[in-house]
């Protein structure tokens, strides 16, 4: 295989692991809007709480332990933008790299006369190796960060389970507390859900260990 | 790979162009590279987009040491022009590239920084090449707005860039214009649509007719010499340009 098809080989999978940051990414702001959506739910669980008097303390603990769990989850959803913007600057980076190095090959193949384009070539392969590094930390980073915004998610839940105990306490408005405990667990499960989608991104579980391919 | 043709010597003091590349694809428009050189210095004239970069460097580096580049002359902005900028500098960051001052904050998303690019002013500037001086014409709105020639007084040649560019069709690939009426046939819509401007136009045909010229060079098709330059001076002069049937 000549410098130029290597080159040429590496292209499909930068093309791809952009593609697969933007459904990262898309997959990061559905996870923000759905931490919004418990904001608001926990908002009026806290209002409904407060109505039931002390039949629903336990609940209304909760539904504010749950307001809080979602403004932490929006906080570390929109962390992860920077992380994602260094990626898509290391991809883009290595894409423009990958069409200087195929023209440079063909340059060095068409100039064999003249050393000084190896010597560039060599030089920007070395570099694009370095991008690699780079990238391969940066995914390390973003899957780590991940990691730990699923642990939350983890106690979001253990939440939203506890207030549909609670919920049971609730007496009379024990049927409105337990639907709004139920709608608790199921956005927390659309959380996960989308984490559960991250984590086998193929951007961290390719058969591959960098763009390059 | 493109091919190199000495267009004018004299000792050490030569213009080549870098032309016709038969294995070029047809979806990138054909383009023609000048070279001038001067006491082992050289300066490339609208070095071309970053595709063609390998046939261009390739048959540069046959005729002329690519490190003696001292600069890159960009006539204009278009990425026909100056998109492979970056690859040059990868070959020698020292390199300058000489651009209407318009342009040298848009082109250096092709590449270079803010020690790559010599401002020309609107009223155009002398590069110097190892002590050759170069001129810098201005042709703004021929067809950029900020748009200039590069004319080689003791050469008497002309960089024209795109005024007196044709698009020819496939089999006349002639370096020269050798039948004037028949070639002019392939620039006259080109300069209608891509020249703006028949105040602009004027001028320079006012300009360009004072100056000694024995060969206009564009940046596409063939090169107008002897009667010709005066001739396609005369037809341009009479064009009634920026016009679109639309």
């Amino acid at each position: 295989m000549t410098a130029t098809s290597i080159m040429t080989a590496k292209t499909p999978a930068a093309g791809t692991d952009l593609l697969q940051i933007v459904h990262i990414n898309e997959e990061i702001k559905r996870v923000v809007g759905v931490s919004v959506k418990i904001n608001i739910m926990a908002l009026n669980a806290i209002f409904l709480a407060k109505r039931a008097g002390t039949a629903a303390l336990g609940f209304g603990v909760l539904s504010n332990e749950l307001r809080v769990f979602s403004q932490d989850l929006r906080t570390c959803m929109e962390s992860l933008n920077g992380l994602i913007h260094a990626c898509v600057n290391q991809v883009s980076i290595g894409l423009k790299g990958i069409r200087t190095g195929r023209l440079l090959s063909e340059a060095a193949r068409l100039a064999p006369q003249q050393p000084a384009v190896a010597r560039i070539l060599q030089d920007h392969k070395r570099e694009i190796e370095r991008r690699d590094q780079q990238l391969t930390i940066l995914r390390r980073q973003l899957k780590g960060a991940l990691e730990d915004v699923f642990q939350m998610v983890e106690l979001g839940g253990v939440l939203a389970k506890s207030a549909k105990i609670e919920a049971a306490y609730g007496q009379s408005f024990a049927a409105s507390l337990a639907q709004v405990s139920g709608e608790f667990d199921g956005v927390v499960e659309e959380i996960r859900g989308s984490l559960e989608a991250l984590r086998r991104s193929a951007f961290f579980t390719g058969n591959r260990n960098n763009w390059r391919g | 790979m493109k091919t190199t043709k000495t267009i004018f010597q004299d000792g050490n003091h030569k213009w080549v162009a870098i032309v016709r590349d038969p294995e070029k694809p047809n979806y990138l428009i054909d383009t023609n590279e000048y070279l001038v050189t001067y006491g082992g210095k050289g300066l490339l004239l609208d070095p071309g987009g970053a595709e063609i970069f390998p046939s261009v460097f390739s048959a540069l580096s046959a005729d002329f040491d690519p490190t003696a580049l001292a600069g890159i002359f960009a006539s204009h902005q278009d990425p026909d022009v100056c998109s492979s900028l970056a690859l040059w500098l990868d070959f020698n960051p020292a390199m300058r590239c000489y651009i209407s001052w318009m342009w040298s904050s848009f082109v250096p998303h092709f590449g270079g920084n803010a020690e790559t690019f010599v401002q020309i002013p609107d009223e155009g500037i002398d590069i110097s090449l190892d002590g050759l001086s170069l001129k810098a014409i201005p042709a703004h709105y021929l067809h950029s707005s900020g748009n200039f020639n590069l004319y080689d007084k003791v050469a008497k040649v002309l960089f024209s860039g795109d005024v007196g560019a044709a698009l020819l069709p496939p089999g006349m690939d002639g370096l020269f214009v050798e039948n004037f009426d028949a070639h002019i046939r392939h620039a006259e819509g080109f300069h209608k649509r891509w020249m703006g401007s028949n105040e602009a136009k004027r001028r320079w045909c006012e300009r360009v007719s004072q100056m000694d010229v024995d060969m206009l060079c564009p940046q596409h098709g063939a090169i107008y010499r002897g009667a010709d330059v005066q001739r396609f001076i005369s037809w341009f002069d009479e064009l009634q340009v920026g016009v679109i049937s639309a």
